[in-house]
């Protein structure tokens, strides 16, 4: 029997039409606005001024903090501007603006394709490396790599879990990169292993993608031969569900752990990392390569065939460019979504720039995304069911709607991962998470306000 | 260009609607109408018109002029209670009769809770209930009724767990399991035929519309409770199989056991809710003064189900 | 039968004691103290438990005047002075009168004024909303009409204008408690004092964006200038983030500013029409 997680799930339809799709390159505008707020934590501080000449993968933003990470600029130019601009949310962010010019590198970057595979010995030199170039979580919360290969004292990794589920609908780059970058991904793996101390190490990847396990699964033979630092890397079968790519659901489908309510995947010895952030690592520790580029889905059922693309993009590219570059919006497209159809954000300013975490430009239609209207709860318990956390959404929204703080936090509302299984399965259309999300806000505000006065 | 739409996530939403369950229900129920209508030709055809118009049109009237909000018949969910309530009743059942039924079931068992999704009792059951207790002899009356197939006869008298009521044992043993599973020697519409309903459930389960666990915990505590009770002393109580096939267990079970808004919501709770209605119908089919007793049994456990989504919850993740 | 009859009354009789000394012994035990003097607070309380004050409720309001004997700092809004008055014969103690204020919406982007940038799908609330993105006109500041301010309301005091999409305060109505004002995610809705007649001046905009962005995204943004704060007499006005704010307890009413700015987000309402209009 394939594994996965325990509790709840719900099944889309995977359309994973861009599958096939070669990766390719993005070509770079003459502007690109790169983002100083990146990752989860502090926005990092600019280090350049106006008129300065910036090289392809220099620094321009220093971390502002712990939980906070350097950003780097993805092309060679004179910074125009630094200053707010808005987010595909269209809040404000300090941005800089960089005039593009013909690519020069920095120094001491390995711009080679060269496959590196013999990992350094030395962790602290590793981590360093991790953490100048910048590497973040590239699963969706950004949260700063090195932070999390740093586990607190008293705390050990048991288990690395390597996230290639991409459990998200439509979303396809990370398969592409399992096909065309395996070696990269399971030196990456390898590389974080050793620094963790070299836990088991398993590559998680759900059954709908046989390709990308059968790529993987070659990488690691192969490497497994060259070096022992890759031995023991075990390439995981799991079945297809939504959310198998949250942590806390992957760490109980792997290892059948789960971590306790407002605890962290450490606390039961687990450390999960997605595929692109291994390749990251990779390029980070064997080339000393900042993260400057990602891979990004374009794709949508209204979305021709010949036009559905997986490109590798500089960091700070506007998608307004990007959808410019691959043939515009299609006529029939309502909505354009960064990230998967579960969980990514809608884009309100498609002039927003591209960051680290930007998966993919997914174009939705009206009939697939406008929401019908909301009519009265059957108590038909599918939201009960959906729940990955085992939560109960029906009551979560009903006292969130009468302001019940304290009820709402006995039913661990704090739990919720947001992973949309309630709003995506209820037949009355009531938005339940929308409800949630906000009352979860208030009552981890509260939670917090609790903890500091003790 | 057009404006983009903005949203929170998710995106996507499953095609499922709440009209789009119900109609499932009433699909899964054509079986059992269809065999109903064959056994009990027109009068059935006049008892399912008046029940499904006189509820639709009666949750109609009531949002519209008497909560002044927007119809909710579009659902389909007084369809069902329609259906339900009809395939409660016996063929002889006078017009005037359902029309009652339909009253009580649409005006006083959903509408003054607040309409679908508030009510804390099956509208259709108590609908019947309220039928059983007013007019006890018209509810009890089973025939004769001519269909479209067979005669008359065939289908006249007393219904098996009456006559096991009243004659004991003896009474029932020359009844053939077969004819209970195709067809039933008396009975409401409904009480007909075990392989119409177990069809339904079938549809049910695979367009996931419910999840099998109450009706089997049902099936299986009257099969068990009944199998010892039978083991114990066969020649005064009735045995497992015959329980199982005979009265409405099984349209109760499948139909309104199951029914989303009265019955719990987590799992272990659904399972304990089937026990209970189980033990109850036996209960009262053994011991109690009527010989049927799912109606009961269920509205009994409609009660509890607060208690039950209290008490029992689904394991939450990491606690 | 006569025995039956007589066993019944005496064992009903005997049941109906017994439990009535149980219920007065559980209430001995479980008798909560309580000064008396906030029932008597209570009472002259308008009971609407809006949670205007700050407190869960009047019976809370009424504890909080007990316990702290201070009735600077609680103040019923939905009362008013008469209110406070009582009250402050019940406790014996002096009470200071206030102005009384009402509820001001500092938003005038309306569907002609502030057109929509994109569609908003997602569940009708202002709070949902805000925590989602930046709003689906082109200023980020300004309200987004899904109407929480009407829902928190417990006077029926403000409503949707459906032809602007800003709420409307019913001056009349409104008992100035305060609940719009904080379920209002963009802090658009101020209490201000009401002068004779509801007579007021005020900036209807509270967009800090810079003059030439705040423009764009709405025709009657306040742009912050500073032409008002120049012509304002009285020392009413000051800008700040680029946003000018008219200090009500220093205003005037002499309408200066409003003429003065040039995009008209200066409001003046409730004044007496002139009957020659200078032009």
């Amino acid at each position: 029997m394939k594994k996965t997680f325990s509790i709840g799930g719900v099944h889309p339809n995977d359309s994973k039409i861009s599958a096939g799709c070669r990766i390719e390159m993005l070509p770079v505008p003459q502007t690109v606005y790169i983002s100083m707020a990146q990752h989860l934590g502090a926005p990092a501080t600019p280090v350049v001024s106006v008129g300065d000449r910036v090289k392809t993968g220099q620094v321009i933003g220093e971390p502002a903090g712990f939980i906070s990470a350097f950003v780097h600029s993805s092309v060679t130019g004179t910074v125009k501007s630094i200053g707010p601009r808005p987010d595909l949310a269209g809040n404000k962010v300090t941005h800089v603006e960089i005039a593009v010019e013909e690519d020069e590198w920095a120094e001491g970057i390995d711009t080679s394709e060269t496959v590196v595979r013999e990992i350094p010995r030395d962790n602290a030199f590793i981590l360093d490396r991790i953490k100048s170039n910048g590497v973040v979580g590239l699963g969706g919360a950004t949260f700063p790599t090195h932070v999390k290969l740093s586990p607190p004292p008293g705390k050990k990794a048991e288990i690395l879990i390597i996230n290639g589920a991409e459990c998200e609908p439509y979303l396809t780059s990370d398969y592409r990169i399992m096909i065309e970058k395996p070696e990269q991904i399971v030196i990456g793996a390898g590389i974080m292993k050793q620094v963790l101390g070299g836990p088991r190490t398993v590559i998680g990847i759900e059954d709908n993608k046989p390709e990308a396990i059968a790529s993987m699964q070659a990488a690691v033979e192969k490497l497994s031969v060259l070096s022992p630092s890759y031995s023991g890397i075990e390439v995981m079968v799991l079945k297809k569900k939504y959310p198998q790519g949250g942590e806390k659901q992957l760490i109980d489908a792997v290892a059948r752990r789960q971590v306790k309510s407002m605890g962290l995947p450490i606390d039961v010895g687990a450390v999960v990392q997605n595929v692109a952030t291994s390749m990251a690592v990779y390029d980070a520790v064997m080339k000393n390569r900042p993260l400057i580029t990602n891979t990004l889905t374009v794709t949508g059922d209204c979305l021709p065939a010949e036009r559905q693309k997986n490109l590798l993009f500089r960091i700070g590219v506007p998608f307004s460019f990007i959808i410019e570059q691959t043939g515009g919006m299609p006529e029939n497209a309502v909505k354009v979504i960064s990230g998967g159809p579960m969980m990514g954000k809608a884009i309100s300013n498609l002039d927003a720039t591209t960051v680290k975490g930007s998966s993919s430009v997914l174009y939705l239609t009206a009939a697939q995304t406008v929401r019908r209207p909301e009519s009265n709860c059957i108590r038909c318990a599918k939201c009960v069911e959906a729940c990955p956390m085992g939560l109960e959404p029906y009551l979560l929204n009903k006292l969130a709607r009468n302001g019940m703080m304290e009820e709402l936090e006995q039913n661990a509302i704090q739990d919720c991962i947001e992973c949309g299984c309630c709003l995506y399965s209820c037949p009355a259309n009531i938005p339940l998470l929308d409800v949630i999300r906000v009352a979860k806000g208030d009552v981890m505000r509260a939670i917090r306000a609790r903890s500091a006065k003790k | 260009m057009n404006r983009l739409l903005v949203s929170p996530a998710p995106h996507l939403h499953v095609r499922t609607s709440t009209a789009s369950l119900m109609r499932d229900v009433v699909i899964a129920l054509l079986p059992t109408v269809i065999v109903s209508i064959l056994f009990y030709g027109w009068r059935e055809i006049m008892i399912l018109a008046v029940s499904v118009v006189s509820c639709v049109l009666l949750e109609y009237l009531i949002t519209r002029f008497l909560l002044k909000r927007e119809s909710t018949v579009s659902d389909w969910s007084a369809v069902v209670t329609g259906v339900l309530l009809a395939l409660n009743l016996p063929a002889t059942s006078p017009w005037w009769m359902v029309l009652v039924g339909a009253i009580v079931a649409i005006g006083v068992a959903k509408m003054t809770f607040g309409g679908l999704g508030q009510n804390l009792f099956n509208p259709a059951l108590v609908g019947r209930v309220f039928l059983l207790i007013s007019f006890p002899v018209a509810m009890t009356n089973w025939g004769p009724v001519q269909g479209f197939v067979g005669n008359a006869d065939a289908v006249t008298g007393a219904t098996p767990l009456g006559l096991a009521k009243e004659g004991g044992v003896a009474a029932v043993s020359s009844l053939d399991y077969l004819d209970m599973l195709y067809m039933n020697i008396g009975g409401s519409a409904g009480e007909l035929s075990a392989i119409a309903i177990i069809i339904g459930f079938i549809y049910l389960l695979a367009r996931k519309v419910i999840r099998p666990h109450i009706t089997l915990s049902i099936w299986i505590t009257v099969f068990v409770f009944s199998g010892i009770m039978w083991l114990a002393d066969p020649s005064v109580y009735t045995d497992p199989v015959f329980n199982l096939l005979t009265g409405g267990i099984l349209l109760g079970s499948v139909f309104m056991a199951t029914d989303y808004v009265t019955s719990p919501m987590s799992t272990a709770g659904g399972i304990v809710f089937g026990i209970g209605i189980g033990l109850i119908t036996m209960l009262i089919r053994y011991f109690g003064s009527y010989p049927e007793g799912v109606s009961f049994a269920i509205l009994i456990m409609n009660s509890t189900v607060p208690l039950i989504n209290k008490a029992f919850r689904n394991k939450k993740y990491g606690r | 039968m006569t025995t039956t009859i007589i066993w019944t009354i005496a064992i009903l009789t005997l049941l109906g004691v017994v439990l009535a000394v149980v219920l007065y012994l559980v209430a001995a035990k479980f008798r909560v103290e309580e000064d008396s003097r906030i029932d008597d607070v209570e009472k002259v309380l308008p009971g609407a438990n809006c949670g205007g004050c700050g407190n869960a409720g009047c019976r809370a309001f009424a504890k909080s005047c007990v316990e702290t004997m201070d009735l600077d700092r609680n103040f019923c809004p939905v009362g008013g002075n008469g209110t406070m008055k009582k009250v402050a014969a019940v406790l014996g103690i002096e009470v200071r009168e206030k102005a009384p204020m009402v509820a001001v919406v500092r938003c005038n982007g309306s569907c002609e004024n502030r057109p929509k940038v994109n569609d908003y799908g997602g569940y009708a609330s202002c709070r949902v909303k805000a925590a989602l993105y930046s709003g689906d006109t082109g200023c980020p500041f300004g309200c987004l009409g899904c109407g929480d301010c009407v829902a928190a309301c417990q006077f029926g005091a403000i409503r949707m204008n459906p032809d602007t999409g800003l709420p409307e305060v019913d001056q009349d109505k409104c008992t100035a408690c305060g609940a719009c004002v904080r379920a209002c995610p963009k802090n658009i809705i101020e209490l201000r004092n009401k002068c004779p007649r509801g007579m007021r001046v005020f900036v209807s905009c509270v967009n800090k964006d810079k003059g030439a962005v705040a423009r764009k995204a709405c025709k009657v943004a306040c742009i912050g200038c500073g032409k008002c704060a120049k012509v304002c007499p009285h020392g009413a006005i000051t800008v700040e983030d680029n946003v000018a704010y008219i200090d009500f307890t220093k205003c005037k009413l002499c309408k200066k500013c409003v003429a003065e700015c040039p995009t008209g987000a200066i409001h003046a309402v409730n004044f007496p029409v002139l009957k020659n209009k200078e032009e």
